[in-house]
């Protein structure tokens, strides 16, 4: 892809970006006085992810800076956080730069919703090392509650939630029996947890002037909604796994079926299921079989296939026309017609 | 120099006009002139796959046979999807499907001579690099005539008992009268034979090259002669196949 298209489509998005995290600058989470609502977080990872890794590094970062500088914090202050945006990016990016175009499957699926949250995880602990090698804005351990782990949460949830839905009308993420049921479950998930940690965070909000372990409840309710989110994700791709692998399998024996390959005995752990797909296998196996049985049994017809011709019977017929006097002029003048035709 | 193909099987219903009309049909592509003269005056046929209404046609092959007309006179174009580029033209002669003009034939007869004079003056006049005659099963007068005038006798067979005896027969019948090339055409073979243990044994039973193997085609039998299937079907692998024939008829 060329460098011009990439920095462009990086830096045109970056303002956007920036512009948005000046915007949503107002809505800070509870007790975080640094780290706001930040929904647009999902803008870098999807440009990193449709685009290239380095478009998305150039979203974050750039949009970072324009962003700081509108809100008056200051364009090289914060200058560990311009990179660790530039990182959420860049790093989803990453992940799928080289790897299939289209999200079609749930592995696809589970490895793009990962990537999300582990570079966010990454891009933050990257942000705290660079403050604390050359910075030491932060505190220990408050700087933990009032900075890093806020940082975190919204961005991964963000990204979670925000990610796949961008990338669905970009024709990235493609409606599959597979990705439909993942992202069913996945949906119902998001909004089980996020609707508890919601209703937990409403409840304390005027709260949280009062004492330290308030705060800290509600970081726990986000710290295990968080977890919770990944367990269950983890879980879901499992159980959908377990739905749409064997559709695949059958999907393929069928193909090899139309290709002339009978043997379906690798078809023999889908088979064994006691559920419809098991049914299919083994309905499928027991077609392979005939199918093959019927075309040995042909081809071995083939094989006695034996041209007979009764030579008397041929010699009997071909006198009868030879002999005729009308086949006794042919054949004399059938030398100089032949000549005389062109 | 034109090249003379006659197109026959012992049994009827084995493909010859089907045939005939494809491996026409794609020489005219590739920029030949050919011309197929319908010589099954009893049942003729071919004329239905070019879409041609013989009530549209003055003349038909049976008027030139009994002196109504000029043999360039039954000659109609049926180039298939013209190619302005292309140099290409094919003609078809149809017989007539007149019953009266039927029965005149099978009841009188006629001048075979006619016949080869007629073929001769349509590779002159058109003129053509190649005259496809198709025929009436089994070896009749004119049968016989258009295999003693051909550089090429192609003869069809389908895989099937019923075909092999009288092959054999047309096989020898040629050799007597020292056609220049004989070549067999297998159709409607079924999917599930092997085509090379067939190829074999046709070739080793008769002695003649065999051109082709044309596989029994469910589009074929819907398309149901009323179109040439190499027209409609380019890309179908029985398409291919005929493409390769045509190959061997030009070398
Ligand atoms: N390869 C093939 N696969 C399937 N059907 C075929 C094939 N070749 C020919 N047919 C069908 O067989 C039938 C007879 O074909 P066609 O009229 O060409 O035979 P023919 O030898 O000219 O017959 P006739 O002896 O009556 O003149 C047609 O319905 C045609 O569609
Ligand atoms: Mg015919």
């Amino acid at each position: 892809m060329d460098a011009r298209r990439i920095i462009l489509t990086g830096c045109g998005w970056g303002a956007v970006f920036g512009i948005l995290n000046c915007a949503s600058n107002v809505f800070l989470l509870p007790s975080a006085p640094f780290i706001s609502l930040r929904p647009q977080i999902a803008l870098p990872m999807v440009v990193g992810i449709t685009v290239h890794p380095v478009a998305g590094f150039l979203v974050g970062f750039v949009g970072n800076i324009i962003g700081d500088g509108l809100s008056g914090f200051g364009l090289w202050k914060f200058w560990n956080w311009h990179l660790a945006n530039g990182l959420m990016g860049f790093l989803p990016g990453l992940v799928r730069y080289g790897g299939s175009n289209r999200i079609s499957t749930v592995r696809d699926f589970g490895v793009l919703e990962m990537s999300v949250v582990l570079a966010s995880g990454a891009s933050v602990a990257f942000a705290v090392l660079l403050d604390v090698l050359f910075l030491e804005f932060m505190r220990f351990p408050s700087s933990f509650h009032s900075w890093i782990l806020p940082a975190f949460l919204t961005d991964a949830v963000n990204g979670f939630v925000l990610v796949p839905v961008l990338l669905l009308p970009a024709g990235r993420l493609l409606i599959t029996l597979e990705t439909r049921t993942i992202l069913l479950i996945t949906a119902l998930l998001v909004v089980a947890v996020l609707s508890t940690a919601g209703a937990i965070t409403w409840s304390v909000w005027d709260d949280l002037s009062s004492p330290a372990a308030t705060i800290e409840n509600f970081y726990i309710a986000g710290i295990v909604s968080v977890i919770l989110l990944v367990l269950g994700f983890i879980a879901a791709l499992g159980f959908v796994r377990k739905i749409t692998d064997p559709i695949g399998e059958l999907t393929r024996a069928a193909e090899a079926v139309e290709n002339g390959d009978y043997d379906l005995g690798h078809l023999g752990h889908v088979s064994a299921r006691q559920d419809e797909l098991g049914r299919l296998s083994r309905v499928l196996q027991g077609m392979a079989g005939q199918v093959r049985k019927r075309e040995e049994a042909l081809r071995s017809q083939v094989q006695e296939l034996r041209i007979r011709i009764d030579p008397q019977r041929r010699e009997r017929e071909v006198a009868a026309i030879v002999e005729t006097d009308y086949f006794q002029q042919l054949k004399k003048k059938a030398k100089e017609l032949r000549q005389g035709m062109s | 120099m034109a090249k003379i193909v006659a197109v026959h099987s012992f049994r009827g219903g084995t493909g010859k006009s089907n045939t005939t009309a494809n491996l026409a049909c794609l020489l005219a592509q590739k920029g030949h002139r050919v011309g197929i003269i319908d010589t099954d005056i009893q049942s003729p046929g071919i004329h239905v796959l070019f879409s041609l209404d013989p009530n549209d046609c003055p003349c038909a092959l049976n008027d030139y046979l009994w002196g109504r007309c000029e043999i360039s006179q039954t000659a109609y174009e049926v180039t298939p999807t013209a190619d302005p580029a292309s140099s290409g033209k094919l003609f078809l002669i149809p017989s007539s499907i007149r019953t009266g003009d039927i029965a005149r034939v099978i009841h009188y007869g006629y001048d075979v001579n006619l016949l080869k004079e007629g073929c001769q003056r349509l590779i002159r006049e058109l003129p053509l690099d190649y005259l496809f005659i198709d025929t009436h099963p089994g070896l009749n007068e004119e049968t016989l005539l258009s295999i003693a005038i051909a550089d090429m006798l192609l003869i069809i067979l389908r895989p099937d008992h019923q075909d092999y005896q009288g092959t054999a027969v047309t096989v020898e019948v040629g050799r007597h009268l020292e056609v220049p090339r004989m070549s067999l055409l297998l159709n409607k073979v079924p999917a599930c034979f092997s085509r090379e243990a067939l190829t074999d044994q046709v070739a080793h039973t008769y002695g003649c090259e065999v051109v082709g193997v044309l596989p029994h085609a469910e589009e074929m039998m819907t398309l149901a002669s009323s179109g040439i299937f190499v027209v409609r079907y380019p890309d179908h692998h029985v398409s291919r196949e005929l493409r390769t024939v045509t190959a061997m008829i030009e070398a």
